[in-house]
């Protein structure tokens, strides 16, 4: 399927080029204690999204200017905005309403005894009711709530809609703002990790959140020209195992057996793929799972292994369509970005991962996501050069 | 009736539906048993004995009712009957596991702080539930968690469809599930109520299962299409149901002489007085099942379960709109 067009705001900046020309150039900042008003626990540390206004605006600001970014890129009309397919991914929907609300109840009721907090927002489905509201797209509207693999799923699940013709265009949206509920969450699961975010680093010890939120528009047909590249998904995977509730076990073989079915689906052997675009959330378990499926899957000639997370943060339900964005915008630049966070080789895993920049060539890039669920997310991009 | 207007974004080749399980408030599965919205919820601990064999401990209501609705579905199902095959989950919520949320959100925000239980945040994840079921139901592969308000059914069985019609999976458990949680002032905000909107129904909740497949041998019935359309209201949403009936005569999936097929509406939470007047003037029988499972996201799933088990020889057409007035419309034969 091609890929018309993108955008992303991360904690990199309001836009993918922004976002991408950072992380090419170095300016990239380890997570820190947030300033959101609505962040009740001012010791996490994590990727916020730079921003003067209330929390639930600055989100819904987030959200406007990753779809409007994504629109003007592949130069939709209205009427072919209004004849797509909506999917979004999230985990949180718009949960940072319930959040900011009672944040502020409190805040303007010094010493008095402030009410549990309700949940009021309508489900994660809520978030492409609002886009299709806003935006007129009138076409069929779903929402995969489904932990980190959210928009990546629904990526996967735009590409099996295309093909079979269900649908003309697919608008894939990623949102994730910050909440004190993932945050939380993931550290009483002794997940987050307090000092620094370090994929597949020997001394990493967890993860960190970032916030964002992005959109890819995908098609059938050729795509009008736009930038210096044409890419395409080709081959995607989606795959449940359950095995474990939070882990995808250590030995790699899942991992293997996702990206193996990827390759087959793609018709392509693993030595043409050009890099891998990793998940690295810098988890003990996850990173060794993941780098020992590279391994058995790449062996030695293991092609530049990067991830993402050292940069923004680790997205959620976002992630897929953020790090695919963020990455398309890297190869229109011609490079491929750095890894961020890692300084030692973990033995158990083998290898580092790439900590240069590189050339882009036109090739296959691979991409991978767990979540949550046992659940796994793969597909390949292919990058080609435009020739007038 | 002007035909002309409708715009049937999808065709769909017909899915023999192999098992069916719908769950309501009074928690007893495949029966029509009386409750009320002040009692609720109703403890699940029994029905998870009777159902799992064994509690669930770990799990939350939600997880739960999605473990027995599902369950119930595939004891009506020949037995081993996703033995050896390739089968997706496809789980539909509004709501999702609000039950375990609530609870984990408010110890967060709590004065005196304190660590939250981990284990109230990881099922706390929307498709933590379907990872419930697919273990029990040993189920690897394609396993989704849809959620997209009232129409969240709705978008799991064109989702499921979809992929049974390219031959990724042969066998699709779709179902869909919420809970009722307290107050129920709040759970009518989240549903997109508005104070003083009237509901046809109590606020309610359920767990509600349809298994698919390609195969007709032993069917109970035929899921024939899926069409979100939009805008659609009262005589034109009848029309379209009226051509989705020629559609079945003319493909053959139901005899000619269809006069002697029973005609079942169903309509859904967000139906208008005037809608369903509409469906009934043109010979349909409209079967309100909302009394017995009240007002969720996720109603249709019992409504269509249940109306896919009770009638014989008949021709199913459920219908409901979102809050901006735009239907999905589901079409059975049994």
């Amino acid at each position: 399927m091609n890929i018309r067009g993108w955008g992303a705001v991360t904690a990199l900046g309001w836009s993918t080029d922004e976002s991408a020309q950072n992380l090419l150039a170095g300016r990239v900042r380890q997570g820190s204690v947030c300033v959101s008003s609505h962040l009740t626990n001012r010791d996490f540390k994590a990727y916020e999204v730079s921003g003067d206004d209330n929390p639930l605006e600055k989100s819904f600001r987030m959200l406007d200017a990753s779809i409007t970014e994504a629109f003007v890129r592949g130069g939709l009309s209205e009427s072919e905005i209004a004849e797509s397919a909506l999917l979004v991914g999230t985990t949180g929907g718009i949960f940072i309403r319930n959040e900011f609300e009672f944040t502020e109840f409190v805040r303007s009721h010094p010493g008095g005894e402030s009410p549990a907090i309700a949940c009021r927002n309508r489900g994660p489905g809520e978030v492409a009711d609002r886009i299709a509201q806003k935006y007129g797209i009138r076409g069929q509207k779903l929402t995969f709530s489904m932990a980190c693999v959210s928009s990546s799923h629904a990526m996967v699940a735009a590409a099996q809609l295309l093909a079979q013709g269900k649908i003309k265009r697919a608008i894939v949206v990623g949102f994730e703002p910050l909440l004190n509920l993932t945050l939380q969450g993931f550290a009483s699961l002794l997940l987050y990790d307090a000092e620094a975010c370090r994929p597949f680093c020997n001394t990493r010890s967890g993860m960190q959140i970032g916030e964002a939120s992005s959109c890819v528009i995908l098609e059938q047909e050729a795509v009008p020209a736009s930038g210096n590249h044409s890419f395409s998904l080709v081959g995607g995977c989606l795959y449940n195992d359950n095995s474990s509730l939070t882990s995808a076990g250590t030995n790699g073989e899942l991992v293997e057996k996702i990206l193996s079915q990827t390759l087959d689906k793609a018709g392509l052997a693993a030595g043409r793929i050009v890099a891998v675009k990793a998940h690295g959330t810098g988890t003990r378990d996850n990173d060794l799972s993941e780098g020992r499926g590279l391994v058995r899957v790449f062996g030695e000639k293991m092609p530049p292994v990067i991830s993402l997370k050292g940069a923004i943060g680790h997205c959620l339900g976002a992630a897929g369509a953020v790090e695919t964005a963020l990455w398309l915008s890297c190869l229109e630049e011609g490079k491929l970005p750095r890894s961020f966070g890692f300084a030692e080789v973990d033995p158990e895993i083998g290898f580092a991962p790439s900590l240069e920049n590189r050339q882009a060539p036109d090739g296959a890039y691979l991409f991978a996501f767990f979540g949550f669920g046992g659940t796994c997310t793969s597909y390949i991009i292919t990058k080609t050069g435009r020739h007038e | 009736m002007n035909k002309k207007n409708i715009h049937v974004e999808h065709s769909f080749s017909t899915l023999s539906v192999l098992a069916t399980g719908y769950l309501g408030p009074a928690l007893v599965p495949n029966r029509d048993l009386p409750w009320e919205e002040k009692n609720l919820p109703h403890p699940p601990e029994g029905l998870v004995q009777e159902i799992l064999g064994q509690p669930l401990r770990r799990a939350g209501r939600f997880i739960k009712l999605v473990c027995c609705g599902a369950l119930a579905c595939l004891r009506s199902a020949p037995e081993k009957i996703l033995q050896d095959k390739k089968t997706g989950i496809f789980l539909a919520t509004g709501l999702g596991n609000i039950d375990e949320i609530l609870p984990f959100i408010t110890q967060v925000f709590k004065h005196d702080g304190g660590y939250p239980s981990p284990n109230q945040f990881a099922n706390s994840v929307s498709n933590a539930a379907a990872f419930y079921l697919a273990k029990r139901c040993d189920v690897k592969g394609l396993v989704l968690t849809v959620s997209q308000e009232e129409f969240s059914f709705e978008s799991a069985l064109w989702l499921a469809q979809t992929y049974l019609e390219a031959g990724e999976i042969e066998l699709a458990l779709v179902g869909g599930c919420d809970v009722f949680t307290p107050t129920v002032e709040e759970y009518r905000e989240r549903m997109n109520f508005h104070p003083g909107d009237v509901c046809v129904a109590p606020m309610g909740e359920g767990s509600s299962w349809l298994l698919l497949g390609r195969s007709e041998n032993r069917s109970v019935g035929r899921l024939l299409s899926v069409n979100l359309e939009i805008g659609f209201a009262g005589e034109t949403q009848v029309a379209l149901g009226q051509q989705k009936l020629e559609e079945m005569v003319l493909t053959g999936n139901l005899p000619e002489n269809e006069e002697k097929i029973r005609r079942i509406f169903l309509p859904g939470f967000r139906l208008s007085d005037t809608d369903r007047a509409a469906w009934a003037s043109d010979g349909w029988e409209v079967d309100d099942y909302l009394p017995f499972c009240g007002i969720s996201p996720t109603a249709s799933a019992f409504g269509l379960a249940r109306a896919l088990s009770l009638y014989r020889s008949a021709s199913i057409v459920h219908c409901n709109k979102d809050a901006h007035g735009k239907s999905a419309l589901i079409a059975a034969s049994t």
